[in-house]
């Protein structure tokens, strides 16, 4: 599973290089523009520890918000399973909400609460929670006929045992929509963090770019590459973890 | 005294053109094993869900005495995935009702199956554990659709005996497409036809046997003809 996502993310990277030095070879580019291998390497010597400790803080945060955008998904999910007013009121605001672009109302997040860690935790989590919330509102809203028939006719199905029963029938979709999203947490903190912090990856990319360091990029790039590897992997791994132990117990 | 009156039925799918039921009526008197028969495509188990409350049709209804709810059972439903047999029956069975559900088990051919999960039975032992969940409920009557289905014709027969005599209380509406099987042990039979078909509803008697020894072959043979050219 591991080696599987790190030689894909591998792969991924290595042609992009690949394609950079076709892109330089071809346009006689300067080392100014595109640097040389040799290059990327010194750069990576000299920058990998300031990196590493703000790709931990980066990956940190894409964590909490990852969690917490589950967290938000699955509570509008049930709740907009009701079928009165309040349910179609929370779904239609959760829907409108993200009519916008997250970008665009990011400023008035880090105008509002500065650039420390509670905007960026934010941003993260309104990037990634969306397709959790349509994953969670189709879930919860879909009857599954045949296992709840049974419970309709004797009367015995509650809220609590209905949500049970959908949750567990689409257990695969869900735990997919969540690895799937864990890649838009990232990318969520890494703008976040590009736009207005003054710690984390996305800040080290923004100051790169100030400077025109292709290098510091790619070296950015090569750690949040990794990081998302390793955290996707992880998730799969406690997927995989959950699907066994229920079918054993 | 249980009755079942299905007054001036009328029923189309909106996706379809032609109506399914127009203006049938039927009914089904005191508690026994009865059935509802006819060829695919005719509307047994529409009208099944009709009789049990699941879909409203477009004119008539249903008038019921000494019944408050109708249970439907399929052979399309599942238990929950989390379950085994043993824990889904005690949590859906008062606790009194758990060494029944034993002794059905073992009387189905099915004991085994207690600590399995629905999705290791083959079809025939999940349509069985099914039956039994639904056996246990206090409800007066059960409509059966093809419930028995995939299970062999000898364990069939076994079935069906067991819940004549354990539950005579009870009502049992039995959708099968099996001639013998209805014939042999069913008491009102309810052939429904195709729409086009007049009348659309006939009723007959079947032999309503409770042993094996009181079957007598030329009457069965007699009703299977009749049931047979009445589709």
């Amino acid at each position: 599973m591991l080696h599987n996502r790190i030689i894909q993310f591998l792969v991924l990277f290595i042609s992009g290089l690949v394609f950079l030095s076709g892109i330089k070879w071809g346009f006689r580019l300067s080392d100014y523009v595109i640097p040389s291998l040799n290059d990327i390497i010194t750069t990576a010597k000299n920058v990998y520890i300031p990196y590493s400790r703000d790709m931990l803080e980066t990956i940190i945060i894409a964590i909490a918000g990852h969690m917490i955008s589950i967290c938000m998904a699955c509570s509008i999910g049930i709740i907009g399973r009701l079928t009165h007013w309040i349910g179609d009121l929370i779904k239609a605001g959760a829907y409108h909400v993200q009519a916008y672009p997250v970008v665009a109302i990011a400023p008035i997040i880090f105008i509002l609460f500065g650039d420390g860690l509670f905007p960026r935790l934010l941003i993260t989590a309104m990037i990634c929670y969306f397709p959790l919330l349509l994953t969670f509102v189709g879930i919860f809203t879909e009857p599954v006929e045949n296992v709840e028939h049974f419970y309709k006719s004797t009367q015995m199905l509650n809220r609590i045992l209905e949500i049970k029963i959908r949750a567990f029938e689409h257990l695969q979709k869900i735990l997919t929509v969540i690895e799937g999203s864990a890649t838009l947490a990232m990318v969520g903190t890494i703008v976040a963090e590009f736009l207005s912090a003054e710690s984390g990856i996305g800040y080290r990319i923004s100051i790169a770019l100030s400077q025109s360091d292709m290098a510091k990029v790619l070296v950015a790039l090569f750690m949040i590459g990794l990081s998302t590897a390793l955290y996707l992997t992880f998730l799969e791994k406690i997927g995989s973890t959950i699907q066994k132990r229920l079918s054993k117990s | 005294m249980i009755s079942i009156n299905c007054n001036n039925i009328s029923f189309s799918y909106g996706h379809k053109p032609s109506i399914l039921f127009d203006g049938i009526s039927f009914t089904y008197n005191g508690p026994g094993f009865h059935s509802l028969f006819g060829e695919s495509g005719v509307g047994k188990s529409t009208m099944a869900k009709i009789i049990s409350g699941m879909i409203v049709p477009h004119k008539g209804g249903i008038d019921c005495q000494k019944v408050t709810n109708i249970m439907y059972s399929t052979n399309q439903e599942r238990f929950p995935g989390w379950q085994t047999i043993a824990s889904h029956y005690n949590s859906v069975l008062p606790v009194h009702k758990h060494d029944l559900w034993k002794s059905m088990m073992s009387d189905f051919g099915i004991d085994h199956c207690h600590h399995s999960r629905f999705d290791q039975l083959s079809l025939g032992q999940q349509n069985r554990v099914n039956l039994i969940r639904y056996l246990l409920q206090d409800e007066p009557v059960l409509i059966m659709d093809e419930s028995l289905a995939n299970v062999d014709e000898h364990m069939r027969e076994k079935i069906i005996l067991l819940i004549k005599n354990q539950f005579p209380e009870k009502c049992f509406i039995y959708i099968s497409h099996h001639v013998r099987e209805v014939c042999k042990f069913c008491d009102q039979i309810v052939v429904l036809r195709h729409p086009k078909k007049k009348p659309q509803v006939i009723s007959m008697k079947g032999q309503n046997i409770r042993d094996e020894t009181s079957l007598d072959l030329s009457t069965l043979q007699k009703n299977m003809l009749d049931l047979v050219h009445a589709t």
